[in-house]
């Protein structure tokens, strides 16, 4: 179970970006010119490496149960770009609590397919993925405080997991008017977390409604 | 055909948006409530007002209902369908993780009643930012309300979700409450979740609590849930008899009722 922490599982996921990265790149032609010394193409491969691991897109999202807004950046990795991987920092204001509150996200988000559309747009017909949230509060614990007994409650406070589906629209920006970045790509997602589940698993009260939740989001693409 | 079926997506999402309004949260923990607040005042001015004058009554108990929300629907039709019920008590634990969106839905299914119902807080109402959810929704956790000669004191007990950051059980509370006592209550009862010497109540304080309840005049009994089993027990302390009943858990499919009157109380547990 303690192997299963958010840390643990964090980690992991902040490693498999640069894991799909360094795959891809011996393919590049740019490392393998030809007539340079091993110690050349080896700094080479580096600096390819240190470009690779500049985010290439930023994102902002609203609801979703990850705060009122999180904003965020990310990899696309993939043959066609097909998978993502974010991180956003989000806020949920103070409504009935003591205090405001942020929260951090890590996301895997895969798009199986683009159908791309005239006039520079293109539409991706599903997204979909799941997302670990954390509250960074002390009035919520990832594993119970000691003065519990010893597996009182059985599940954490602070760490949510999301699954969720999505479509997402994409316009490409054409050269002559790029200002800030390359493309811009509105989505929207349902997503449920893993307590909505297990309460909607037993219940017939619960609609769709009640224990599915909509998000919104854009994407700018940098690079 | 590519260009039509553009605007065609656009459309069905945005009116997608304009259906699915109360889909839109922000976090499972985000305290936004929506509808009615404040309601165990409320319920309780309606229950001094129905009842004013009347010395006999019923009420029924119901408790630990989180994640139980069938069960704790059909509990409201049965009680709905019998029309001699005064009022009704809920025990605590209304939400089973402190999720905001769990006390909502418990409420609505409360709401239903055709009868005021008062709400005590329970060590899972406690949990994330349950605390404040449930202070926004029913008000504060201690309090109290008369009904004919017999005050009801309700008890915030779940001192363990606490730590130390209140008194829990509020023994300034207590005093206090025994102080104002108006003369023409003869008779007490205490409500609360966790009962003395369970695993969240502050065992340190078990037997000054129990002391300070005996005090009060006339003490009938205790009511509470917690542990999810019917319990019944019959205790003498400092020269004073009185009686514990613990509610099932709504899992069971059991109720409390009593039925008070001037000569004494009846106690019985209904299974619908």
């Amino acid at each position: 179970m303690r192997l299963w922490s958010f840390r643990y599982i964090f980690m992991m996921l902040c490693i498999c970006p640069f894991f799909a990265i360094a795959q891809v790149e011996p393919a590049d032609t740019a490392i393998r010119k030809t007539g340079l010394k091993r110690s050349e193409r080896r700094y080479e491969a580096r600096i390819h490496r240190y470009r690779n691991s500049v985010p290439s897109y930023s994102k902002i999202q609203m609801y979703g149960d990850m705060g009122l807004i999180s904003a965020g950046v990310g990899w696309n990795y993939g043959k066609r770009d097909q998978w993502e991987t974010d991180i956003f920092l989000g806020l949920i204001p103070k409504y009935n609590s003591e205090n405001a509150k942020a929260t951090m996200t890590l996301k895997q988000n895969f798009m199986p397919w683009n159908i791309p559309f005239r006039g520079n747009f293109s539409f991706e017909p599903l997204s979909c993925g799941l997302y670990l949230n954390t509250v960074l509060d002390n009035n919520f614990w990832t594993h119970e405080p000691s003065r519990y007994p010893h597996g009182y409650y059985g599940f954490s406070t602070r760490i949510r997991i999301h699954i969720f589906l999505g479509e997402r629209i994409t316009y490409e920006i054409p050269h002559e008017k790029r200002f800030f970045a390359k493309a811009i790509t509105l989505y929207y997602e349902i997503s449920s977390c893993d307590l909505y589940i297990i309460s909607a698993f037993t219940n017939r009260y619960l609609k769709p409604r009640d224990y599915l939740k909509l998000s919104f989001g854009l994407k700018f693409q940098i690079l | 055909m590519e260009n039509k079926s553009l605007p065609i997506t656009v459309l069905l999402l945005f009116s997608l948006i304009a259906i699915s309004c109360d889909m839109i949260e922000v976090h499972p923990y985000d305290t936004k409530v929506t509808g009615e607040k404040n309601l165990n005042a409320k319920n309780i001015m309606r229950i001094e007002g129905m009842l004013k004058g009347r010395e006999s009554f019923k009420f029924a108990v119901i408790s630990d209902t989180q994640r139980w929300y069938d069960e704790t629907e059909d509990a409201v039709r049965a009680i709905n369908a019998r029309n001699d019920v005064d009022f009704l008590i809920h025990a605590g634990d209304q939400a089973d993780f402190g999720l905001t969106d769990e006390f909502i839905w418990m409420k609505n299914i409360l709401g239903r009643l055709d009868i005021p119902f008062v709400s005590i807080i329970g060590n899972h109402d406690c949990l994330g930012t349950g605390k404040d959810v449930f202070r926004e929704i029913y008000g504060e956790t201690n309090f109290g309300f008369t009904v004919g000669d017999m005050r009801f004191i309700c008890m915030n007990t779940n001192a363990l979700e606490y730590d130390y950051s209140e008194p829990v059980p509020d023994f300034d509370f207590m005093h206090r409450e025994l102080e104002l006592l108006p003369d023409t209550i003869c008779r007490s009862v205490f409500l609360m979740h966790a009962a003395p010497g369970s695993d969240v109540f502050n065992n340190n304080v078990k037997k000054v609590f129990e002391y300070y309840t005996t005090l009060f005049p006339g003490l009938q009994f205790y009511i509470y849930g917690h542990t999810h089993a019917l319990t019944v027990d019959e205790i003498v302390s400092d020269g004073v008899r009185y009686h514990c009943y613990q509610c099932p858990n709504i899992k069971k499919r059991t109720y409390l009722l009593f039925t008070v009157d001037e000569n004494g109380y009846e106690y019985e547990a209904v299974e619908f």
